[in-house]
């Protein structure tokens, strides 16, 4: 005893509750790739982690970023002991977080291919200190696959990571991280 | 009736509860999603070296590089018949004997480690070391690391014991099993059981082809940088009125005690230590360690390391 009226009604307040929620993007293809060395040109010493996850919320804007810190990963073994044992302490704090928004996205940008500028807003959270961070960011959007990349510095320093004098000089004033990440989107 | 209305009660409170989820915490998401993964937690650095203090630790060089290492252990520290000049000989570190490793090693795969060394004494050392099992958490439950060393030692020198020099009797092998475990961030141990067999050994009653051993050395952290270790390890047969030599018979030392204090620079690991054997290879510290009574009869050494990376597999941006 159900009318086409109602049905079309239930069908309706479906969809709102979809359109409501807000569509959003999970991805677990998150790279981010530093050198710590002062002179940028010496690639000896530099990191690699592929298993960043993110998601992003069209509505909103909003996005967050998850990286076990244990993935990233050196040429040398013993610069990666020191970074777990010694730097980041991995074993108390696994994971480096940012929560924040996009300024400057417009979710049509995803719909056509192109190269789009915009900037992030939020709070990274690593090595258990939480601060506010702000960068530029851009994204590609080609072939149903949309990347956001993103160059920013962070300084061990304000993360109370200490490093020993010894190594102190070799290392840059703030280290450059180069952060890809893709969405696909369908 | 009564069905249909509770289900537009249902849906038109879902539309609205869903407006008040949709402010939900993106990132509290994805840290439920990060912990409900069960994760493979692999113990690292159980020592911060691939030696305990004389012997193997469980730590494998890295894949992929490639380790340089120098042990060298010092004269006799007090010299009882040098007097005054044991001060001048700076604690046998300028004494005339001396007794010098140098090896290279290289993990072409994780698990495998391949070394070749100049022992000391006119011999050469070829080491294959595997891990056998990484002690871990999570995925797998492992409560130790294994590891197996294999060393061949090749006597090059030109007089040796016996008067028949042929080729295969200048070899004798050391096979060592390494179980150690990580108890916590301060405290590591390893039990290291080992057999030698030495091919051509003095004709006597006691000097044994096959000699073997057991042994517990440990690290105890005091710092990011700094750590205690200690050794001891017990020659089981082959050590009382043996044949040596010149033709006497002696016995040795079945004991082979070491402390040490490592540290770790950023770049390099130095492994201070005092211990009673003067020799830098495992070989002769484990089947023919000279009796040593007193402390001042000990030796000063150090191992010192330092590894490069060859494979690349961090791909530069």
């Amino acid at each position: 005893m159900v009318n086409m009226k109602e049905v079309l009604l239930a069908g309706i307040l479906m969809m709102i509750t979809t359109v409501v929620c807000g569509q959003t993007y999970k991805t677990r293809d998150g790279n981010i790739y530093f050198n710590p060395n002062k002179n940028q040109s010496n690639k000896e010493y530099s990191a690699l982690s592929k298993e960043g996850t993110a998601v992003l919320k069209l509505e909103t804007s909003e996005v967050a970023f998850l990286v076990p810190m244990k993935s990233f990963h050196f040429n040398n073994a013993l610069l990666e002991e020191h970074f777990n044992e010694n730097y980041l302490h991995t074993n108390k704090f696994p994971n480096g977080t940012y929560r924040g928004k996009l300024i400057g996205f417009d979710k049509a940008m995803l719909a056509k291919d192109g190269e789009y500028k915009m900037s992030s807003e939020g709070k990274v959270e690593m090595h258990g200190v939480t601060r506010d961070f702000t960068s530029p960011v851009t994204l590609s959007v080609k072939g149903g696959v949309a990347t956001f990349k993103c160059i920013f510095n962070i300084k061990a320093a304000d993360y109370n990571i200490t490093i020993p004098d010894m190594v102190k000089p070799k290392l840059a004033e703030a280290t450059p991280l180069d952060a890809t990440i893709s969405f696909k989107m369908n | 009736m009564d069905m249909k209305r509770k289900f537009w009660i249902g849906l038109i409170s879902m539309t609205f509860c869903s407006a008040v989820v949709a402010q939900d915490d993106l990132l509290a998401d994805l840290v439920k999603e990060d912990s409900s993964k069960v994760k493979e937690n692999i113990t690292i650095a159980t020592f911060k070296s691939t030696r305990v203090v004389n012997m193997h630790s469980v730590e494998m060089t890295g894949d992929g590089n490639l380790q340089f290492m120098i042990i060298h252990h010092f004269g006799a520290i007090w010299d009882k018949n040098e007097g005054a000049s044991n001060l001048a000989r700076l604690f046998g570190l300028n004494a005339s004997f001396a007794s010098t490793y140098m090896s290279f090693d290289y993990t072409p795969i994780r698990w495998m480690n391949l070394g070749i060394a100049w022992a000391g004494a006119s011999t050469m050392e070829g080491t294959a070391k595997f891990k056998l099992l990484r002690q871990q958490s999570g995925v797998r439950n492992y409560p130790v690391s294994v590891a197996w060393v294999s060393t061949a030692n090749f006597n090059a020198s030109k007089q040796l014991e016996s008067p028949n020099s042929f080729y295969w009797n200048r070899f004798s092998y050391l096979n060592q099993l390494l179980i150690g475990r990580k108890f916590s961030d301060l405290l590591s141990l390893q039990l290291t059981p080992a057999v030698i067999h030495r091919n051509i050994v003095a004709y006597g009653n006691s000097d044994a082809h096959t000699v073997f051993s057991v042994g517990l050395g440990g690290r105890v952290k005091l710092s990011d940088k700094q750590a205690i270790t200690f050794e001891y390890n017990r020659q089981l047969n082959g050590y009382e009125n043996v044949v040596d030599k010149t033709g006497a018979i002696i016995s040795y030392s079945p004991n082979l005690i070491s402390l040490g204090y490592d540290w770790d620079t950023g770049g390099h690991i130095f492994q201070f230590f005092f211990t009673n054997s003067s020799f830098a290879s495992n070989l002769p510290q484990l089947s023919a360690n000279p009796v040593r009574d007193s402390f001042g009869q000990w030796s000063i050494g150090f191992n010192l390391n330092r590894s490069y990376a060859i494979k690349k597999k961090v791909k530069t941006q």
